[in-house]
């Protein structure tokens, strides 16, 4: 895939493992490669244990507070390699070039400030104004987020607001900076399905007003669908099969995601049961040699065993690591 | 035809008092008969968790009264509650796979000790019986010597509907079971409880905030909006021809179902 | 066969958990670990009698003869000090023992109980008990049931079980609104069976935690009382008593004080260790 553009974020080859005591390492992310265009959606989709949420966790550089350290790849953001980057380097970009919307919003959110008091530090963090043109940039970016009755919201507290509220607040402080790439770790995980809907629909319409690129970090591969233009769909630590959803979506052509997908209610047939994964993921520092998926895999053959997990190829133009991605029919 | 198993009357449960209260359920009214999936669907706030926990006896209703084969057994001021000799035939299974286990107890204990109690064997015939219940559930020998911290979510889970099933129930009240789990355990553990209503002609009361497991699961639903219950009716019904507008808003808002804003074309 | 398998048990066990232990624990251990010997050893084989006096020359250096030297009844300070240690170690034991029992049974029925009014009240005759100057309680109830071991005993089961009682009711109120504990009520389960099997053993750690560090601090009392001739009567030897006797010879004859005071410390410093070794394991 030859792009035509520099990107804005690669990742290249990106492995990641928690410290254990004694100086072991336990890998949780394994050779992830991830390219983010200029002004373009990604998704990561994976299920708990995939290492979604760590490789989140290394592009906003929070790695270390989570006992954890890059053992392997590159991350490159304007020819610097964040991935060797010290907590000096990473502070000038957390949160101004690469923004982060986590999961919870109500752990994010000082319940003892105002909505105004965050929403003007997240404005002045990124560059000396004044209090009242902090204030009016606050109140600016509440309307952006589509808050009724912004001005009353200002002086409100977290626990004040509903989920949807507190959500739309901390996005409108990870766009205070502008950021060139927002990274959105299951924004919407916690909300209700109305409301996610609309939350969902304001960060497209925001992220393409301002020609930002995202990356949104999902287990429900319809969330990512829903806004994202790629996909990288992990497993196991590892990458499975990344590419456009437009290829994807109809037709993937690794094992997991197929089952991913017919797993789910929407696609049952009535009166039948679901076509359920057998078996359990592996756990951390249990992961099967060979392909990770092989245990569990409904076209497992005998080859499918080589040296560690085999790398992504590209095929039927997405990449996959399934080997037999070429025995895999229309579902 | 013998009348519904289990049903809530004009149940009403309030919370605080005077100006400051609370209706988190208001004049709810739902059956569910011997061999029926039911359903009830509704966001955070709709008041169908508290409406579940009412019916199992856990929150006392502030008015209205839940019936058992047609007898009230509890209603608004009764200090009683269930009587214990009929507890057995109501069992839940609660959402959060995290808090519903004893933590001191290894998987086969806590269903061990369910069938002691109600099954009134000795605790070797108990854990026998244990062991062969969860592993009707798919979990190994192994799996269930373990304590909860050392299962996944969708284990826990599992071991939280074998214990529910120990009393030998004749209802199943399970609240949002598959909320906290990934999706690959979500589909097995669907495919376990409709598996188990089917063989046992479990009265099976879903509530979920998911519509497609509703619809999948459930041949009648109840459809709930901050206390209220706005539509209900067999489920296909409500779900092609929604009736309440806040049932339409639910419907229009599944991903899936939604419009799909797509930016520029695929980049080669 | 069987016999080698009881050896394993007996032996290979216990070293294999001692094993699990981090440095901090092991180090606390391996202070505590020989004054418990010394203290059943040397009282036993020692040619002194810890108690009687006049049968060596008072006030003599430490010297081969008398490793710690004697004090002012001629008594050896070494035996002394190790029978001391028996003593201390048991009433301490004991003291923590009986509060924190009572204490998280208490805690952990009014935490869990349907009645507020109950756990209201008991609250309150806690938080009263807690906010007493503990000192003047204490002497009070010794008052009430005489010095020596029994009176030292009751004054600490009657005081402290309060605050044991008030961790195990704040671990009590969470396990209350778990999931697993409303699930005991769906199933029926029966009020004692719920306390035992499913309150209690989600409570007590906390309490097993407070329980090695407070330890720490009935010794301390112990001592304390005894220095202040409230707790243990001449002539048992007791460290915080020996302490007292040997101030008036700190310039002449310091041993007498000195090592009983050196071995209270010791003690102390080890059980602390084995208590924050044991807190940082049950915290991973």
């Amino acid at each position: 895939m030859t792009a035509t553009v520099t990107p804005l974020l690669q990742v290249e080859d990106l492995s990641v493992a928690f410290r254990k005591p004694g100086g072991r390492l336990l890998p949780v992310v394994d050779k992830v490669n991830l390219t983010v265009g200029v002004d373009r959606a990604h998704g990561v989709v994976g299920e708990s244990g995939s290492g979604k949420t760590m490789l989140c966790r290394t592009l906003i550089g929070t790695l270390r507070r989570h006992g954890a350290v890059v053992t392997g790849g590159r991350i490159l953001l304007d020819g610097q390699d964040l991935a060797r980057a010290d907590e000096r380097a990473w502070r000038k970009i957390r949160g101004r070039v690469i923004g982060y919307v986590p999961q919870s919003s109500l752990a994010s959110l000082n319940p003892v400030l105002s909505v105004e008091t965050q929403l003007v530090e997240a404005v002045t963090v990124a560059g000396r104004t004044s209090a009242r043109d902090a204030r009016a940039e606050a109140l600016r970016l509440l309307e952006l987020v589509r808050i009724p009755r912004a001005k009353q919201v200002l002086g409100q507290r977290s626990h004040e607001l509903s989920g949807g509220m507190r959500q739309r607040v901390i996005i409108a402080c990870a766009l205070a900076p502008r950021p060139r790439l927002l990274i959105a770790d299951e924004p919407t995980t916690a909300l209700d399905v109305t409301v996610e809907h609309k939350i969902l629909e304001l960060i497209g319409d925001v992220r393409r007003e301002f020609g930002m690129s995202l990356i949104l970090v999902s287990h429900d591969l319809a969330v990512v669908d829903e806004v994202c233009d790629e996909v990288v769909v992990m497993y196991a630590g590892a990458s499975v099969e990344a590419g456009n959803l437009e290829r994807i979506r109809p037709e993937p052509r690794h094992p997991y995601t197929r089952a991913l997908r017919i797993s789910r209610v929407d696609s049952a047939h009535p009166g039948q049961d679901l076509e359920a994964i057998g078996g359990e993921a592996p756990s951390l520092g249990a992961w099967p040699s060979g392909c990770r998926f092989w245990p569990r895999c409904p076209m497992a053959q005998d080859d499918c065993r080589p040296d560690g997990q085999p790398p992504l190829a590209w095929f039927a133009g997405r990449w996959t690591a399934c080997i037999h991605a070429d025995l895999m029919e229309r579902p | 035809m013998p009348g519904p198993l289990i049903e809530a009357k004009d149940v009403t449960v309030r919370f605080g008092y005077g100006s400051e209260a609370i209706d988190a359920v208001r004049n709810a009214s739902i059956y569910v008969n011997a061999n029926e999936a039911v359903g009830v669907v509704g966001e955070s706030g709709s008041g169908k968790t508290t409406l579940a926990r009412v019916v199992v006896d856990l929150v006392q209703p502030t008015a209205g009264q839940i019936l058992l084969d047609g007898v009230p057994v509890i209603h608004a001021g009764s200090r009683g509650g269930f009587p214990r000799a009929d507890r057995w035939k109501v069992q839940m299974v609660f959402q959060d796979p995290y808090s519903s286990l004893n933590p001191r107890q290894r998987a086969w204990e806590s269903v061990a000790e369910a069938i002691q109690v109600w099954q009134r064997v000795p605790a070797r015939v108990a854990r026998e019986r244990a062991l062969e219940l969860l592993r009707s559930m798919g979990i190994t020998e192994d799996q269930a010597g373990r304590f909860p911290r050392a299962l996944s979510g969708g284990q826990r889970q599992r071991v939280s509907v074998a214990r529910a099933l120990a009393p030998r129930p004749q209802a199943l009240i399970a609240d949002e079971p598959t909320s906290a789990i990934d999706q690959s355990a979500q589909a097995h553990l669907l495919n376990l409880l409709r598996r188990i209503q089917k063989e046992r002609g479990l009265a099976l009361l879903f509530i979920s905030h998911d519509l497609g497991v509703i619809r999948y699961l459930t041949s009648r639903v109840y459809v709930m909006k901050a206390g209220e219950i706005v539509e209900w009716g067999p489920t296909e019904r409500v779900f092609q021809q929604p009736e309440h507008p806040y049932t339409r808003l639910l419907l229009d808002s599944v991903p899936g179902r939604r419009v799909v804003r797509r930016t520029a074309a695929v980049v080669p | 066969m069987a016999r080698s398998t009881d050896a394993d048990r007996v032996i290979r066990k216990p070293f294999a958990a001692l094993r699990g232990l981090d440095p901090e624990s092991r180090w606390g251990l391996a202070v505590l670990v020989p004054i418990i010997l010394l203290g059943s050893l040397v009282p036993a084989f020692s040619p002194y009698h810890p108690e009687v006096a006049g049968t060596g020359i008072p006030l003599q250096p430490p010297d081969l003869t008398h490793l710690f030297g004697t004090d002012d009844l001629g008594r050896d300070v070494f035996v002394r000090t190790f029978a001391a240690a028996q003593l201390d170690m048991t009433l301490a034991f004991l003291g923590v023992a009986g509060p924190l029992l009572i204490g998280t049974f208490i805690g952990a029925v009014i935490g869990t109980t349907k009645w507020p009014l109950v756990s209201g009240a008991w609250m309150i005759l806690i938080d009263a008990i807690n906010a007493f100057p503990f000192i003047a309680i204490t002497l009070a109830i010794v008052a009430l049931f005489g010095s020596g071991p029994q009176g030292i005993l009751a004054a600490l089961t009657l005081t402290n079980w309060a605050r044991y009682a008030k961790l195990a009711r704040a671990r009590a109120l969470v396990v209350g609104k778990s999931d697993y504990f409303f699930a005991t009520r769906v199933l029926g389960y029966s009020r004692p069976r719920v306390l035992l099997r499913h309150v209690l053993p989600n409570v007590y750690s906390e309490s097993l935690a407070y329980g090695l560090s407070d330890f720490v601090f009935v010794i301390l009392v112990i001592a304390g009382l005894s220095f202040l001739g409230a707790g243990t009567r001449p002539p048992t030897p007791e460290w915080g008593a020996m302490m007292s006797d040997g101030r008036l010879f700190l310039t002449t004859a310091w041993w007498i004080a000195v090592f009983p005071g050196l071995a209270l410390s010791v003690t102390a410093v080890g059980v602390a260790l084995v208590a924050d070794g044991l807190e940082r394991r049950s915290r991973e």
